[in-house]
């Protein structure tokens, strides 16, 4: 059996005594696109921004493509690409002269062919040369995305990578994803708490509350025990604070 | 070639690049330059004046037989024409180096690509020392201009021409000016870096450069606020009490506008006879300490900025 392209060991984080994330353990295979799923708060993007070695844990620790997050944090950093919920870039420069930047500082050889080619890529070569100041939510998240691959990265972290974005461009990012997963082979983290998502694109999801994991299964296990989006809605609602409040109602 | 492809390079460098395209910064920068300009002139023509006298004089005491007696331009050195450089580089120079320093860190937090610069295959020690680098080259671009019109002014001005030692002392100079205005950037680096917000990023380097250039040397010295950013009152001799002496002790050390003045004086050749500094540490030993000081704090700031909330305000 392959090694799993992500290992999270009773992963933790704690800030000023208050515990945020707490004892995540689990593996994601290579390939995967996973679905982080959580009520706002849960702790998902405290878990990716240790995985991204943005944070150091407070406890425990994660294999990220076979590089210790704790011990080797810039082989990790090698190895993955990642799109914050919102993403910023240097307002004052074209899309292109953001990438440059980005690409070299990822050690990409030459870094404007590689600008060219991911922006033809994700079909937006027109923005090149704009300033990123008048762009659209939907204009950054592609060239956050494109940061994001730049040096063709094996994991690729996306933080509520359709937030704020409408039908046409959630619809645009989904194609994107399954693009980059299927073509190029590349292992999706995504954290997210869109259900109908999470059934379009994911393989395998886990559902995080409070801190802690509470769910952790593949996608086929999911639909073939609980049916449809609606009753994966259902599911996620029982798992969450929102789903017992209802109960209790 | 290593060194233009490697990541604290090209941190370096797209900070500079940022830092000069600020408006601020560009307006401060060429303020700067506009008074080493003035002030340099100021000497040229002050000096070129007494000379052009001095040459009339010359000629009418020759024809009518008369003993010429020496050109007084030459019984001064000619490097304390630069004197009101100094003042330049204590008041517009360091205050250029806070915002640049500030600005420099202040950019990309501005801008919130933190995470996007820290998950790029580069330590945090490599970010601070990119930072620390386009800090540096700044500073020495603005130097490097204001020496390259000082040569300018000496090359134009016949009757004074430094002798090969002078030259040295004025490349001295620079370099004092160089480091003192490091400390200043270096503060408003670490700030800039450690701070929650751009204002108060900004106010604690302003408010420690009003307090180092004002406030000590009126306890220092007892000089008034217009004196202490004047080369030559600045450095008339302690008043001769306990309060200054004790203060002049106790804050000596820490009045850095006072050392860099001294320095500067002693540089140029303008320092008056018996007149010493009232720190205990030489003026270029503490300028020093200073500044390594300031780096550590910058270098301490920058490395535990947080890559994943380092945005301002959050």
């Amino acid at each position: 059996m392959p090694a799993p392209m992500l290992s999270l060991r009773s992963l933790g984080q704690s800030f000023n005594g208050q515990t945020v994330v707490q004892d995540l353990t689990m593996d994601i295979a290579q390939g995967e696109v996973f679905g982080f799923l959580g009520h706002n708060g849960a702790g998902k993007t405290t878990t990716i921004h240790m995985l991204t070695t943005l944070a150091r844990p407070s406890s425990g620790t994660a294999i990220v493509a076979g590089h210790d997050i704790c011990d080797d944090p810039v082989a990790v950093r090698r190895s993955i690409g990642y799109v914050p919920e919102n993403v910023r870039l240097y307002d004052t420069l074209t899309a292109a002269e953001n990438l440059a930047f980005f690409a070299r500082l990822s050690g990409v050889a030459n870094p404007a062919a590689r600008v060219s080619d991911v922006l033809a890529l994700l079909d937006c070569a027109d923005l090149a040369d704009r300033r990123v100041a008048a762009f659209s939510k939907g204009m950054r998240q592609r060239i956050g995305l494109a940061q994001a691959i730049l040096h063709r990265p094996e994991v690729l972290f996306l933080d509520e990578p359709t937030s704020g974005l409408d039908p046409m461009g959630i619809k645009m990012l989904r194609d994107l994803i399954l693009r980059l997963n299927g073509e190029f082979g590349m292992t999706i983290f995504m954290n997210t708490h869109l259900i109908s998502e999470i059934a379009k694109t994911c393989t395998s999801i886990a559902v995080l509350s409070h801190g802690k994991l509470v769910f952790h299964d593949r996608i086929e296990a999911v639909t073939a025990r609980y049916g449809d989006d609606t009753a994966l809605e259902e599911l996620y609602l029982s798992l969450t604070p929102v789903g017992r409040l209802s109960e209790v109602a | 070639m290593a060194l233009a492809t490697s990541p604290a390079w090209q941190i370096a460098r797209q900070s500079a690049r940022f830092a000069l395209r600020e408006k601020t910064v560009a307006l401060l920068a060429a303020l700067f330059v506009a008074l080493v300009l003035i002030s340099a002139w100021l000497g040229w023509r002050a000096t070129a004046t007494v000379d052009s006298i001095y040459a009339d004089a010359a000629a009418f005491l020759q024809k009518s037989g008369q003993p010429v007696p020496q050109n007084p331009v030459l019984d001064i050195s000619p490097l304390s024409l630069m004197r009101n450089m100094s003042v330049y580089v204590a008041l517009i120079g360091a205050l250029s180096a806070i915002v640049i320093g500030n600005r420099l860190v202040g950019l990309d937090r501005k801008a919130g690509v933190l995470p996007l610069i820290g998950i790029r295959p580069l330590t945090r020690s490599t970010y601070a020392k990119g930072k620390i680098v386009a800090l540096g080259g700044l500073i020495l671009l603005l130097a490097l201009i204001s020496g390259i019109i000082a040569v300018v002014t000496f090359l134009l001005l016949p009757a004074v021409v430094p002798n090969a030692a002078q030259w040295v002392q004025l490349a001295g100079f620079m370099g004092v000016s160089a480091l003192y205005m490091a400390i200043f950037g270096l503060v408003g680096l670490g700030t800039g870096a450690a701070a929650r917000s751009e204002t108060v990023g900004l106010l604690v380097p302003v408010t420690l450069w009003l307090t180092l250039t004002f406030i000590f040397p009126q306890l220092t010295a007892n000089l008034n606020p217009t004196a202490a950013i004047n080369p030559i009152s600045a450095l008339a001799p302690l008043p001769d009490t306990p309060f200054f002496h004790a203060a002049g002790q106790v804050l000596g050390p820490l009045s850095l506008a006072d050392a860099y003045k001294f320095a500067s004086a002693s540089l140029l050749d303008y320092l008056p006879q018996g007149i010493v500094s009232p720190s205990f540490i030489p003026p270029i030993a503490e300028l020093v300490l200073a500044t390594l000081l300031a780096g550590a704090f910058a270098w301490s700031a920058l490395t535990r900025l947080s890559m994943a909330q380092g945005d301002y305000n959050v």
